[in-house]
């Protein structure tokens, strides 16, 4: 898989530099208490509970109705939207963790979950700035260095990553997320062996997060590793079956293996559940319509299926006119396409 | 008390030079149709958006259109925005004949200063320094720009000492005058939306030939609104931070004032794109609140945000409480709110009829009584974003057609097809200005239009049916009486309006208050409630006129 992977969610504990707004302690004092219980209960839910996210944003919103300015009510507001994860709330997740800091800038953890969002967006930049200004503010915080690794890793600097996520490693050697940057870190780096280790202790230790399940299976397939890899992504389905990225790869692996019959059974699994458009401002939502792509041409070239796989390589350079290897399978097809006709024509064919 | 009225004369006038269909035989009913008049009325402004290979958003917002008697000779004159830098703005005289004169050179107000290198977008109309003629302030993606009236015919350009450009790469987008303070001058609302990267400007769609599209809003930051406050010398004062409306969450719009609680003073709503709406309760000390949360405007009833574009604000059930229409983007339904009355308000959209609105991405609207009947009706000008969106959604074109909603008692019906050929015309639609300006009584639109001519629409009036416009004149309230609350009393029932001409996207709307009257023949009362607290009632005023009402 080309790019980049981040951790769907890491669920981070609200730290305890998160204070009230100002403004709500001007509240009346009973009121005030009131909502800080309900933060207290409702906050809990948005870090540990993703299946009630959709009640904790309402119990949100009525709280900032009886208190529009209580900038936890938008951190965690924010932060619920997030854990939704749908790219049409993703813009109000960003606006709400914006509000929360204006509000409040004390309030780090929004500074977290807003770097990654703006890492789903693509804007490796502004990650790296509200990174560094949490860091600022909370010297050492392990994810908050695994996080920027990672940043640094996705702007082309993956021996920083290394060392930030050793850090963090160094301060809590259980965090996943470290562990999982690093190996993506590694493999970036070319230290495939190492890379996979990382990411197979990351399996182990045994978040129900995908994306170390996808990275394993592409790092096992690039090793050709065929058969760790099903096994692997088989695994991932087990945790949520709607990722296409797990059935493009299944479909990649049974390709190398020659049971096409069964790639293209992934194949037509990944595109019945990919729902993204090109329009997703999510740039890993347009990665799956690229990969998706990218295998469709490479398995119906395999099955002999010419037309087909000039169609779908030429949908591959629509996104990326640029992508080489696209363009070196699409030009193989097309002289076997040629080399065809000329077998077709009288006298062609001895 | 009466000062002076317009005659009414003229509308015999136009009604005998003008081809009227509703006067033919065979004319289906009568139904107000809009007539384009556009090029007759000698305006060949044409807008100039800038649009590139590097497909830099603002290049998608085109300009607003205003509605502005600078002469104060009883006829709005036309003001319209031009997008591209360099590209001029323009100033037409109403020569009180159906016909209009470019006078943007002798007037000043081209934009030839900041507007040189900024993309020039909305546009605020109002009497800042009260001295009885209308000021110019134009919005752009760079710096904005404050024309004092001079009251001969003549602008300058006083934006410097009045400290109300806002940072050189702002990017403002609607605007509005509104005494929020009730001190008796004018203070400046204007709407931010994204911090957009000029020089890097992202690639979004495919990288095949001829599909690269605009990019989405999501994938920048929103930008603080900022409110100036007048200090009564010429000069305003950012107040936005103390005032609590610096919220960078937002991607503004649209913008619009009313008191939306009837306790005396301006709220403000703002449509926001893709980021939930924002609704600023005012605190009567100088301050507001973002209520959105609690009043239930900030999303759709799904509890989504929308790409909200144009807004307006204003009685459509008759309960005497301001609803919020606000347009959306393609797919997106257009949104009234209704409100209740106790702070709460309520979508409304699909059982007031408006479900029409889906496919079409709105942008400029008004709620207007185009027919007199005592209700307000509403004008929605459509126009995708992207100019290639067929290449990705083949059921949506760029250029679309209006939208025109006839209020039947508080429910609206889609007569958008009865109401004249000019509605019928696809236009990528942005700016929309109401005000009569022929003075017949009935209430015409001007659209602007990326890219393209805009289009004066003429309306061409409901036999039958009485009006009254009002121009307020402020004394210890600002002199144009934007903000005064009017509530009309006929034997067919009782209207409460508003004077605030800020509504609709990046436009601005007559500052004169039209009251369709029905078959009255008189209006039993007026009540003014002006922003200084000045009450005011008038008794048994004729209808079918120009009234002037000032301030006791």
């Amino acid at each position: 898989m080309r790019g980049s992977i981040v951790f769907a969610l890491a669920m981070l504990p609200v730290a305890p530099w998160a204070s009230r707004s100002l403004d709500a302690q001007q509240t009346d004092q009973a009121k005030a208490a009131a909502i800080q219980e309900r933060l207290k209960r409702v906050g809990a839910d948005v870090m540990s509970r993703p299946d009630r996210a959709n009640d904790a944003i309402r119990e949100l919103k009525a709280i900032l109705a009886e208190d529009p300015r209580s900038a936890e009510a938008h951190m965690y507001l924010g932060i619920a939207y997030r854990v939704l994860g749908s790219p049409e709330m993703i813009g109000e997740a960003v606006a709400e963790l914006r509000q929360a800091l204006e509000l409040e800038p004390r309030h780090v953890p929004a500074r977290f979950y807003l770097a990654h969002l703006y890492l789903n967006l693509g804007r490796a930049t502004r990650a790296r700035e509200e990174l560094e200004a949490a860091l600022a503010q909370a010297p050492g915080q392990p994810q908050f260095l695994a996080l920027l690794g990672e940043t640094e890793r996705q702007v082309g600097n993956p021996r920083r990553s290394v060392d930030l996520n050793r850090q963090a490693l160094q301060a809590n050697d259980s965090l996943a997320e470290a562990r999982y940057y690093l190996a993506l870190a590694l493999l970036d780096l070319k230290q495939t062996d190492e890379g996979i280790r990382e990411l197979e202790r990351v399996v182990q230790s045994g978040p129900a997060v995908v994306d170390a399940y996808v990275s394993l299976g592409t790092a096992y397939i690039e090793a050709g590793r065929f058969d760790a890899a099903l096994e692997t992504l088989a695994r991932g389905t087990q945790i949520d079956a709607a990722r296409p990225e797990l059935r493009i790869l299944m479909a990649r692996a049974y390709r190398s293996k020659g049971l096409l019959d069964q790639a293209q059974a992934q194949l037509k699994l990944a595109s019945s559940k990919r729902g993204a458009s090109l329009a997703s401002p999510f740039q890993q939502d347009q990665q799956v319509e690229f990969d998706l792509r990218l295998e469709q041409a490479r398995l119906a070239a395999k099955q002999g299926r010419l037309d087909a796989a000039a169609e779908s390589f030429q949908r591959v350079l629509d996104m990326d006119p640029e992508y080489a290897p696209a363009k070196r399978e699409l030009a193989e097809v097309r002289k076997q396409m040629q080399e065809r006709v000329q077998k077709k024509k009288p006298g062609g064919q001895r | 008390m009466i000062e002076r009225a317009w005659p009414a004369a003229l509308v015999s006038l136009f009604l005998l030079s003008s081809s009227s269909p509703a006067g033919q035989p065979g004319a289906p009913n009568r139904r107000a149709r809009f007539v384009d008049v556009t090029a007759s009325a000698k305006i060949d402004f044409v807008h100039s958006s800038g649009s590139s290979a590097q497909k830099h958003m603002v290049e998608t917002f085109g300009s607003g259109v205003a509605w502005v008697d600078y002469d104060n000779d009883g006829f709005p004159d036309l003001y319209f925005v031009n997008g591209a830098p360099g590209a001029p703005n323009a100033l037409y005289h109403n020569n009180r004949d159906g016909t209009f004169s470019d006078v943007t050179r002798q007037a000043g107000v081209a934009g030839e200063g900041a507007g040189k290198t900024a993309y020039k977008t909305g546009v605020a109309v109002g009497d800042y320094d009260n001295d009885g003629f209308l000021d110019l302030y134009v919005t752009a993606f760079g710096p904005n720009v404050l024309y004092k009236n001079n009251g001969n015919g003549t602008f300058t350009d006083v934006t410097a000492t009045a400290g109300v450009a806002g940072p050189p790469t702002e990017w403002s987008t609607s605007t509005g005058f509104l005494d929020y303070d009730r001190d008796g001058d004018l203070d400046l609302y204007v709407a931010n939306y994204v911090e957009f990267p000029m020089t890097n400007s992202p690639f979004c769609g495919l990288r095949k030939e001829g599909y690269r599209m605009y990019c989405l809003p999501t994938l920048f930051d929103g930008v603080a609104d900022r409110l100036y406050r007048n200090n009564g010398n010429g000069t305003f004062t950012d107040v936005s931070k103390q005032a609590g409306i610096a919220n960078p969450a937002g991607k503004g719009l649209g913008v619009t004032f009313c008191d939306f609680d009837r306790d005396g003073d301006e709220d403000i709503y703002i449509a926001n794109d893709m980021v939930r709406n924002f609704l600023y309760r005012n605190n009567g000390d100088g301050t507001f609140l973002d209520v959105a949360y609690g009043a239930g405007v900030g999303f759709d009833s799904n509890g989504k945000p929308q790409a909200g574009m144009g807004v307006d604000c204003a009685d459509v059930d008759g309960d005497g409480l301001p609803e919020i229409f606000v347009t959306n983007f393609a797919e997106e339904l257009n949104t009234l709110y209704q409100n209740r009355g106790d702070g709460i308000f309520e979508d409304v959209t699909q059982k007031a009829g408006l479900g029409s609105g889906f496919v079409p991405l709105g942008f400029g609207t008004k709620m207007f009584d185009l027919d007199n009947d005592g209700d307000l009706d509403i004008h929605v000008t459509n126009g995708h974003v992207i100019d290639n969106v067929k290449l990705y959604q083949p059921n949506l074109t760029y250029a679309q057609k209006d939208l025109l909603y006839e209020n039947i008692g508080g429910k609206f019906r889609d007569i958008t097809d009865v109401s004249g050929p000019a509605l019928q015309v696809p236009r990528v639609g942005r700016g929309l200005a109401v005000a009569d300006f022929d003075n017949d009584g009935n209430l015409d639109v001007v659209i602007s239009s990326v890219g393209q001519r805009p289009a004066l629409l003429r309306n061409q009036g409901t036999p039958g049916n009485n009006w009254i416009t009002i121009r307020a004149e402020g004394t210890k309230s600002n002199r144009f009486g934007l903000g005064a609350t009017i509530t009309v009393e006929t034997p067919e029932g009782r209207q409460v309006r508003e004077i605030n001409n800020a509504a609709s996207y990046q436009s601005s709307n007559d500052v004169r208050l039209h009251i369709g009257a029905g078959k009255a023949k008189t209006i039993s009362r007026i009540d003014v409630l002006w922003p200084s607290g000045t009450k005011q009632t008038l008794q048994n005023v004729a209808v079918n006129q120009n009234l002037v009402i000032k301030e006791q």
